[in-house]
C-alpha cells in the first residue's frame, strides 16, 4: 500500500462516486540503474513496507562488466515532491515518529478505557464523553510540541531594536497545519474566540503561505534588508505599506515598533516636528491599545485583551470613537510631512475597517480574510460565515502558488472533512494523516463516522484503519522505524494484527539480539505462534551455519520436537559408526545440550546413558584404573538391559568395551552378567537372519571378537566365582 | 529538592548500540565512546567520540568494518569488537591514528563478539561462534590473540568480564555462567545454570558485571528479566535480584531482556552496616522494555527510567557516578544526573 | 534518496529471485552459475549449479535454512542450502537433482503447511507434480506426493499438449489449520491445462483436488503468463491476480466455510496491464499493491480505492537512459 504519490487516483476517493470519470494515467518515474538500454527483463520484489526490489538485466550480448543492475525503489518516498520532505529532512522526520508514538498509544489505551466504561453502563459512543476532547487535546499538544514550538526563543538573544520581525525557528508547514487543525477540530476553549487564534496563527506561519506570491512577512523582510541603507525612513513609501499590511494582518507590536523608527524621533531635529510627532505618538497608542477578544495576550503582544464580549463590545466601540476622533483632528493640517500625513490616515482606516484599504494592505487571501476579522467584522463567533467570506477574499486575491496550507484552511471553512483528509494525505504524507485523523474526529460525529465506517468493498476496512495501515508500512520500509509499526496495526481491528504477523516474520534472524527484540514484539502482542515460527526459522539458520549450539537453544525454545528428535536421531546414526574420539567431544557437547528435561523420546534417554558410558569407558582406556573400569561395565549392563536401548547398537556397545575387556587381568564381568550378554549376542545373530536387519559399519569380525572376549571373561570369571 | 534527578534525551541522526564514558581530563567536557550504525547506508558503522553537554556531532570518528557488538574502555585503552569478528583497540584518547585491528576469521572469531572486557595487561573476547581469546600486547605496536578455547559451535557467547588478572567469567545461549581460572590450565572451574523467569529453563545471558570488593561475586543479566547474583562460595545456589524466581507474588521489575548490568556505587545500600558483610552492593539494569533501574537483594527495586523505547547500554561514570548516559533504540542518547538527595529520599 | 542502488549483477544474469525479507538475491546465469548477493554490490557467493542456461531460481521458506531451487533450460531441478562447518565461511551444497524424464521441470514453487514443506513443479507436458520433504533437518529426501494434470474435466485428457510456461502460487497463508491450496496455470497449446486452477489437498482421501478454474467462459483457454496469489491479512476472501494476453485478472475467492455455496469466484477487475507480455505479478505483503513487470520495460503498480475499483497508481520506468 502506497501513500498517494499525488498522481493517478486517490485511494480514497473523496467525492465518492465510484463512476466518476477514470482518473489520468499516474505519472511515470524513471529507474536510474546504469544498465545500457535495451533491457531484457526486469523482475521485482517486494521487501519490508514499501520497499521494491527492482533488477533490470541488459538485452546487449557484449561482455560488459555490468550487465544488471538492482535498485531498491521506496515507494512511500515521492521524490520529494510532498511539502513534508522539503522541509524536514529524514532524521528529523524519525524523530517525530518516535517521538508520536508514545501520545498515540496512549490516546488509544484511553479511548478503550472509556469504551470499556460505557460498555459497562450500556452509555454512548466515545466520543460523545465530556471528557474524550480534553484528552484528544492533551494528545495535539504533545504531538505539537514534538514539531517544534515557534516561541522557543533562546533567553540570551541581544535584540536588535532595528529588527522588524524576530529571528526564531524556521516554521514547517506541518507544524501550521497541525495547528490549524488543533483550533478548528479540537480545541473547544477557542471557540469564542476562533478569530484571535486565526490571527495568532497567521503571525506565526505567515510565511509559509506561497512561496510565488507575495505576502506581508515578504513585504516586512524585504523592508527590513532595505531599512539598514535608510536614513530617512518615512521618505520610503515601502515604510508605510509595511505598516499598513502588518497593522492589517494585526501584528500591533511590528506596527509600533516601526512607527518608532519615525525621524520625528529623533533628537537633534534641525525643524519643529513636534506636532508631527504627536501624531505618529497617537496612532502607536491607538495601535497598542486595540480591544481583543481574547483569555490572554503572550508578552511582548500588543492591544487591550477583553476576556468577555459586553466587555469587549464596550472597549470596542470606544477605541473606535477614539480613532474616529483622531482622524477628524485639526493636528494634521499642523503635519509638515505629507508621507507621514498619508501614511498615518491609512493606518487609521484599516483601523476604522476600511475595506478597500485593508485589500491594497493584504496580499494573500488569508490575510485579507484575518483583516475582516480584526477590522471588519469583531464580533464574529465561531465559523459564522468564515466560509463565505474566505470565498469572497479569494475571489479578491486568487492565488496561484498554493501551499498545502490553505487547501487545508479550505477544506476546514468548507466544513467538508474528507478535503481536509485528502489535502493532509497529498501535502503531508502518511505520518499527518494517521495522527490528525484523531483531531478531525475528536468532536465531530460526520468525521467520526465517515473514519469508522467499514467499507465492504475494501475487505471491511475503514478509512481511518486503512490510513494506519499505509502509515505501519511506511514505518516498516525503514530497519530503524519498523519496530514502531506494531503500535499503529494493533490499534487496527480488522486487518493490524495479519499485517503485524507477516511484518514480524520477514525481519531478519541471523543476529540473535535482533531476533529477541522481534521476540519481545511477539510477547507484547500476544503472538506465540509467530514467535514459534521465528525461534525455528533462527534455529535452522545456527544449526546449518556451523553453530549448533544456538540452533539447538531455538529448537528448544520453540519446543520443537520434531527437529530436535531429528537431532537425536542423528546422533544415534553416529553411534553406529563408531564415534571417533576427536569427534566424540562434539557429539558429547550436542547430547549435553539437547538436555533431559525435552527427552520425552526414550532415544535421549538413552544417549545420556551412552554418553556417561562412553566418558567412562575412556578414562578407564587411559587411566587404567581398576574404579573407572568398573563404572563402564556398570553403565554398559546398564544400557544391555534397559529396553529403550535399540538393538542396533547391541554389537557396537559390545564391540567398544573389547578392549576394555581383554586388557584387564581379573574379569570384570560376573557369571551373570557375562550370560546376559551373551544372550543378547545370540539374540543378535539369530536378527541377523530377518531381512529388516540393519547393518552397521562395524568390521566383519566385529561378532566374533565380542564373541571371543565374552568367553574368555566367562571363562575366568567362573573360576573367580566362589 | 534542589538535587532532584534530571533526565535528558538527545536526538541523533544515527542509531547508537553501545556507550561508555571516557576518562576525561580536568576540562568541563565530558566525553563518551559510542558505537553507532545506519542500517540504512551500507559501511555506515563507526565508534563516535562524542562530548557533553552537546553529542549531536562526533568530536573524531573510526569507521569500523561492520556493526559493533562490544564495547569497552579500560583507563588507557578504548576496545570495540564486531558483528563479523573483528576486534579494534585505540588509546582512550581517542587518537585514530595508532588503531590496532585483529580482522576477523579462522584465526580469531567468525560472528558477532559480545564478550569483551579488559583485565589490566589483557583483553578477553568471548564470541557466538564459542571461541575465547586473550589478547595481550606483542610488543612493537602488534597484538597476540590466543584462543583458550574453542566451543566449535556448540556453545555461544555473549559476555565475558574479568574477577582478577587470572580469572574472568563469561555468559551466553543455554551454557549459563561460567568461571575460569588461567592458573588451572585455562579451564572452567564453576558453572551455574542461572535463575530463569516464565518457565524458561535455560536463558541467555547477556552481561556479567564482578562486584567491585569481592571478586567471588558476580551479578548476571540476561533473557526473560533475569537478573541473579552468582558467589563463588556457593556454586549452585544463585541469588535472585530481580523479582524473577524468587517467589509468585514478587513483582519482577521487567520481563524482557535485560541487557546490561553494572555495580552501582553511587546507591548507598539501604543498610550501610551490614553492607559490608552480607549483603550484595546494588546493581543497575537496563532492558528492552526501557526500563532503566536499581535492583538490590531482598528490596523493592528502584526505577529510574521507564522509556517507551528499549534501552540498549548504559554506562555509570566511574569519574562521577551519579552520571549516567544510556543508548536509546530510538536514536537517541539519554543523560541521567542522579542527586544524592533525592536518592537518599527513597 | 528514494532509490538506492543495491547490487551489480554479472555478465549473462537470466533470471533473479529473492529471499523471504527481500534481503537477500541468488541470480542464475546462462552459463549455469549462481550467485548469492548479500546487501553487498558483489556476490557473496558464486557457483557452477547447471551446465546450461538457469531459467528460474526461487528461495525455498526460511522454516528450511536458506536454500534454493534452480530450474535448468535443460529441464532438470537442483535444491541448494547455505551451510557452513565450524569455522569454515559459509558455502552452498548441493541437496538435490530432480529430472524432467521425458519432458522438462519449467516451473517450481514451495509451500509450507502442516509443518511440512511441499514443493510444486510443473512439467512441458502439462504434468503437475506435489513432492513432500521427509526430513525436517535435510533437503534430501522427498516423496512424490501426488500426480496431476492441470484440467477439470477428464475428458480433456487426450494428448499431450505443448507447454512453454507454467505459472505456479501457492496460498500465502502459513497457519496450522490452513487447507493446503495452490493455483497453477500454463502457457500451453492446449486451453484446458491453460486456465488458472485452484487445487486444494483434500485430508478425508488424501488427494489433490481442483477446486476452482479461474475464467470465465469466454477466457478460459487464454495462455496465463502469470500468477500471483495476495497475502490475506483479515479479509472475507483471497484475492489472486491472473495474468494473460489480454491483461490482467484481479479475482476475489470466497473460501467460507459457512455459506452454502462454499466456494465463490468473481472476477473484481481486468486491468490493462502491460504494453506486450506481462512477465511476473508480485503483490506487497499487506496483500494491497500488486507490482507487475511486462516486456515494455515497466513497472507497475495497481491498487484498489475504498469502492473497490483498481486503478494503475504508480509506473516506474526501466528503459531509461545510461546514467
Amino acid at each position: 500500500m502506497l501513500a498517494d504519490s499525488g498522481g493517478g487516483g486517490a485511494i480514497v476517493p473523496f467525492s465518492g462516486d465510484p463512476n466518476h470519470a477514470a482518473p489520468p494515467p499516474p505519472p511515470v518515474r524513471p529507474i536510474r540503474h546504469g544498465v545500457a538500454p535495451p533491457i531484457s527483463r526486469v523482475f521485482v520484489s517486494w521487501s519490508s513496507g514499501n520497499l521494491l526490489q527492482v533488477a533490470c538485466l541488459s538485452g546487449g550480448r557484449g561482455a560488459e562488466e555490468v550487465a544488471g543492475s538492482v535498485v531498491e525503489v521506496n515507494l512511500a518516498v515521492a521524490n520529494g515532491s510532498a511539502e513534508v520532505e522539503q522541509e524536514i529532512d529524514e532524521a528529523e522526520m524519525r524523530r517525530i515518529e518516535y517521538g508520536s508514538v508514545p501520545a498515540f498509544a496512549l490516546l488509544q489505551s484511553r479511548r478503550n478505557a472509556l469504551a470499556d466504561a460505557a460498555a459497562m453502563q450500556h452509555m454512548h459512543s466515545v466520543s460523545e464523553r465530556a471528557e474524550w476532547w480534553q484528552y484528544v487535546l492533551q494528545y495535539s499538544k504533545t504531538i505539537g510540541k514534538l514539531l517544534g514550538s515557534p516561541d522557543s526563543l533562546p533567553g540570551l538573544m541581544i535584540e536588535d531594536p532595528r529588527a522588524i520581525l524576530k529571528v526564531r525557528e524556521r516554521p514547517t508547514s506541518l507544524k501550521a497545519a497541525w495547528e490549524l487543525l488543533e483550533i478548528f477540530y479540537v480545541d473547544k476553549n477557542l471557540h469564542s474566540w476562533l478569530p484571535e487564534r486565526l490571527v495568532d496563527w497567521l503571525a506565526d506561519y505567515d510565511s509559509l503561505l506561497t512561496k510565488t506570491d507575495g505576502t506581508v512577512y515578504c513585504k516586512l523582510s524585504d523592508f527590513q534588508k532595505k531599512l539598514i541603507n535608510l536614513q530617512v525612513v518615512e521618505n520610503d513609501p515601502d515604510y508605510w505599506n509595511g505598516l499598513s499590511a502588518a497593522l492589517s494582518v494585526g501584528w500591533l507590536d511590528v506596527v509600533v515598533n516601526m512607527l518608532r523608527f519615525h525621524g520625528s524621533y529623533q533628537l537633534d531635529q534641525m525643524d519643529n516636528r513636534e506636532t508631527e510627532n504627536g501624531l505618529v505618538e497617537a496612532v502607536a497608542v491607538l495601535v497598542s491599545t486595540m480591544p481583543r477578544m481574547r483569555p490572554d495576550l503572550p508578552t511582548g503582544k500588543l492591544g487591550q485583551c477583553c476576556t468577555s464580549r459586553p466587555d469587549f463590545i464596550k472597549a470596542w466601540e470606544k477605541w473606535r470613537g477614539q480613532v474616529s476622533k483622531l482622524e477628524c483632528s485639526a493636528f494634521w493640517i499642523q503635519c509638515g510631512h505629507q508621507k507621514t500625513r498619508d501614511g498615518l490616515k491609512n493606518l487609521l482606516h484599516i483601523m476604522m475597517g476600511n475595506i478597500k484599504d485593508l485589500t491594497a494592505a493584504t496580499s494573500h487571501w488569508l490575510e485579507l480574510f484575518a483583516s475582516h476579522f480584526l477590522y471588519i467584522r469583531p464580533f464574529t463567533v465561531g465559523f459564522e460565515g468564515m466560509h463565505h467570506l474566505a470565498q469572497k477574499c479569494i475571489q479578491l486575491k486568487p492565488s496561484f502558488g498554493n501551499s498545502g496550507l490553505t487547501g487545508l484552511l479550505n477544506g476546514i471553512l468548507s466544513e467538508n472533512p474528507e478535503v481536509v483528509l485528502a489535502e493532509c494525505t497529498k501535502k503531508f504524507g502518511p505520518w499527518m494523516v494517521t495522527h490528525s485523523m484523531e483531531l478531525l474526529a475528536a468532536d465531530n460525529e460526520y468525521a467520526d463516522i465517515m473514519l469508522h465506517e467499514e467499507r465492504p468493498n475494501f475487505g471491511g476496512l475503514s478509512i481511518e484503519e486503512l490510513h494506519r495501515l499505509v502509515y505501519a508500512q511506511v514505518l516498516s520500509s525503514h530497519s530503524l522505524t519498523w519496530q514502531i509499526a506494531p503500535t499503529y496495526l494493533s490499534s487496527c481491528l480488522n486487518q493490524g494484527l495479519g499485517l503485524l504477523e507477516i511484518l514480524l516474520l520477514k525481519q531478519p534472524i541471523q543476529d540473535n539480539r535482533q531476533v529477541l527484540k522481534t521476540l519481545e514484539l511477539c510477547r507484547l502482542y500476544e503472538l506465540e505462534n509467530v514467535s514459534t515460527n521465528i525461534m525455528k526459522i533462527a534455529g535452522i539458520y545456527h544449526w546449518k551455519h556451523g553453530r549448533k549450539g544456538t540452533g539447538v537453544y531455538w529448537f528448544q525454545q520453540a519446543h520443537d520436537k520434531v527437529r530436535l528428535d531429528r537431532i537425536a536421531q542423528q546422533l544415534f546414526e553416529r553411534i553406529g559408526k563408531s564415534v571417533a574420539d576427536d569427534n566424540f567431544k562434539q557429539w558429547e557437547g550436542l547430547v549435553e545440550l539437547l538436555g533431559s528435561d525435552i527427552g520425552s523420546a526414550g532415544g535421549l534417554e538413552f544417549l545420556h546413558r551412552y554418553r556417561d558410558f562412553k566418558r567412562s569407558l575412556q578414562q578407564a582406556l587411559e587411566g587404567r584404573t581398576g574404579e573407572a573400569a568398573r563404572q563402564t561395565v556398570e553403565f554398559l549392563i546398564q544400557l544391555m538391559r534397559n529396553p529403550s536401548t535399540p538393538q542396533r547398537f547391541w554389537l557396537p556397545l559390545l564391540h567398544d568395551s573389547v578392549r576394555l575387556l581383554n586388557c584387564k587381568p581379573c574379569p570384570l564381568l560376573n557369571v551373570a552378567e557375562t550370560t546376559l550378554l551373551l544372550n543378547k549376542l545370540q539374540e543378535l545373530s539369530m536378527a541377523k537372519l530377518r531381512p529388516d536387519f540393519c547393518t552397521n559399519h562395524l568390521p566383519s569380525h566385529a561378532l566374533s571378537s565380542v564373541r571371543l572376549a565374552l568367553a574368555s571373561n566367562l571363562a575366568r570369571a567362573i573360576l573367580e566365582e566362589p | 529538592m534542589a538535587d532532584s534527578p534530571s533526565f535528558r534525551r538527545h536526538p541523533l541522526p544515527f542509531s547508537v548500540d553501545l556507550l561508555r564514558w571516557l576518562p576525561s581530563s580536568t576540562s568541563s567536557a565530558r566525553l563518551i565512546a559510542a558505537a553507532v550504525h545506519d542500517p540504512t547506508i551500507p559501511a555506515s558503522s563507526h565508534l563516535h567520540l562524542l562530548s557533553l553537554p552537546d553529542p549531536a556531532s562526533p568530536l573524531a570518528s573510526l569507521p569500523l568494518p561492520s556493526r559493533p557488538t562490544a564495547l569497552r574502555c579500560s583507563p588507557s585503552v578504548l576496545a570495540a569488537a564486531t558483528s563479523s569478528g573483528s576486534l579494534h583497540l585505540l588509546p582512550s584518547s581517542f587518537d585514530t591514528d595508532s588503531v590496532i585491528s585483529i580482522p576477523s576469521g579462522a584465526g580469531f572469531h567468525v560472528g558477532p563478539v559480545r564478550g569483551l572486557d579488559c583485565g589490566g595487561e589483557e583483553w578477553v573476547t568471548a564470541g557466538e561462534d564459542g571461541r575465547v581469546h586473550l589478547v595481550s600486547d606483542g610488543g612493537d605496536g602488534r597484538v597476540v590473540a590466543r584462543r583458550v578455547c574453542d566451543g566449535k559451535g556448540m556453545l555461544g557467547y555473549e559476555a565475558a568480564r574479568w574477577a582478577s588478572s587470572a580469572e574472568f567469567a563469561t555468559g551466553g545461549a543455554g551454557c549459563g555462567v561460567q568461571w575460569w581460572d588461567r592458573r588451572k590450565g585455562d579451564a572452567v572451574v564453576a558453572q551455574c545454570k542461572g535463575i530463569w523467569g516464565r518457565g524458561v529453563a535455560a536463558g541467555i545471558v547477556h552481561s556479567i558485571d564482578i562486584h567491585p570488593s569481592r571478586k567471588h561475586i558476580c551479578v548476571v543479566g540476561g533473557s526473560s528479566g533475569a537478573i541473579f547474583a552468582w558467589d563463588l562460595r556457593w556454586p549452585q545456589q544463585p541469588i535472585p535480584l530481580s523479582g524473577v524466581g524468587l517467589h509468585e507474588t514478587a513483582e519482577p521489575i521487567c520481563e524482557s531482556e535485560v541487557w546490561e548490568v553494572l555495580f552501582d556505587n553511587y546507591t548507598q545500600s539501604s543498610d550501610i552496616i551490614s553492607a559490608a558483610s552480607t549483603r550484595i552492593l546494588p546493581v543497575m539494569m537496563c532492558s528492552e522494555d526501557g526500563i532503566l533501574a536499581i535492583v538490590e537483594q531482598d528490596e523493592r527495586p528502584l526505577e529510574l527510567l521507564a522509556e517507551p523505547c528499549a534501552i540498549n547500554s548504559f554506562d555509570i561514570d566511574p569519574q562521577n557516578p551519579s552520571d549516567v548516559v544510556c543508548a536509546l533504540e530510538w536514536e537517541s542518547i539519554g543523560v541521567l544526573t542522579r542527586g544524592r538527595d533525592a536518592m537518599a529520599a527513597e | 534518496m528514494a532509490d538506492r542502488q543495491v547490487a551489480q549483477l554479472g555478465p549473462g544474469t537470466a533470471c533473479c529471485g529473492w529471499n523471504h525479507c527481500g534481503r537477500r538475491l541468488a541470480a542464475g546465469a546462462i552459463d549455469g552459475t549462481v550467485s548469492v548477493y548479500d546487501s553487498q554490490p558483489s556476490p557473496s557467493s558464486r557457483w557452477q549449479a547447471h551446465e546450461h542456461a538457469i531459467v528460474n531460481v526461487v528461495w525455498l521458506p526460511p522454516d528450511y535454512g536458506d536454500a534454493i531451487a534452480c530450474v535448468c533450460a535443460d529441464g532438470t531441478l537442483s535444491l541448494w542450502e547455505e551451510v557452513a562447518e565450524d569455522d569454515q565461511l559459509p558455502s552452498w551444497r548441493k541437496c538435490k537433482v530432480f529430472e524432467g524424464g521425458n519432458s522438462h521441470i519449467l516451473s517450481v514453487q514451495f509451500g509450507l503447511l502442516l509443518s511440512s514443506l511441499k514443493m510444486v513443479t510443473a512439467y512441458s507436458d502439462g504434468q503437475v507434480k506435489v513432492y513432500e520433504l521427509l526430513d525436517s533437518l535435510e533437503l534430501d529426501k522427498w516423496q512424490l506426493q501426488a500426480e496431476l494434470q492441470n484440467i477439470t474435466d477428464p475428458v480433456s485428457r487426450n494428448g499431450k499438449p505443448a507447454c512453454i510456461s507454467a505459472s505456479i502460487a501457492w496460498s500465502p497463508r502459513r497457519g496450522e489449520s490452513q487447507q493446503a491450496s495452490f493455483a497453477v496455470g500454463f502457457n500451453s497449446d492446449s486451453p484446458h491445462f491453460n486456465s488458472c486452477k485452484i487445487w486444494e489437498f483434500e485430508e478425508a482421501h488424501q488427494r489433490w483436488l481442483p477446486l476452482i478454474e479461474l475464467g470465465s467462459v469466454e477466457d478460459k483457454g487464454d495462455r496465463v503468463h502469470a500468477v500471483a496469489w495476495a497475502p490475506n491479512i483479515g479479509r472475507p476472501y483471497e484475492i489472486i491476480a491472473v495474468a494473460t494476453s489480454k491483461g490482467i485478472a484481479v479475482w476475489h475467492v470466497g473460501f467460507n466455510p459457512e455459506s452454502e455455496c462454499r466456494l465463490s469466484t468473481e472476477s473484481v477487475a481486468v486491468l490493462p496491464g502491460h504494453n506486450g507480455e506481462v512477465w511476473q505479478l508480485e503483490w506487497d505483503m499487506g496483500g494491497m499493491t500488486l507490482a507487475s513487470t511486462g516486456s515494455d520495460g515497466m513497472v507497475k503498480l495497481w491498487q484498489a480505492n475504498l469502492n473497490g475499483v483498481w486503478h494503475e497508481q504508480a509506473v516506474l520506468d526501466c528503459n531509461g537512459s545510461h546514467d
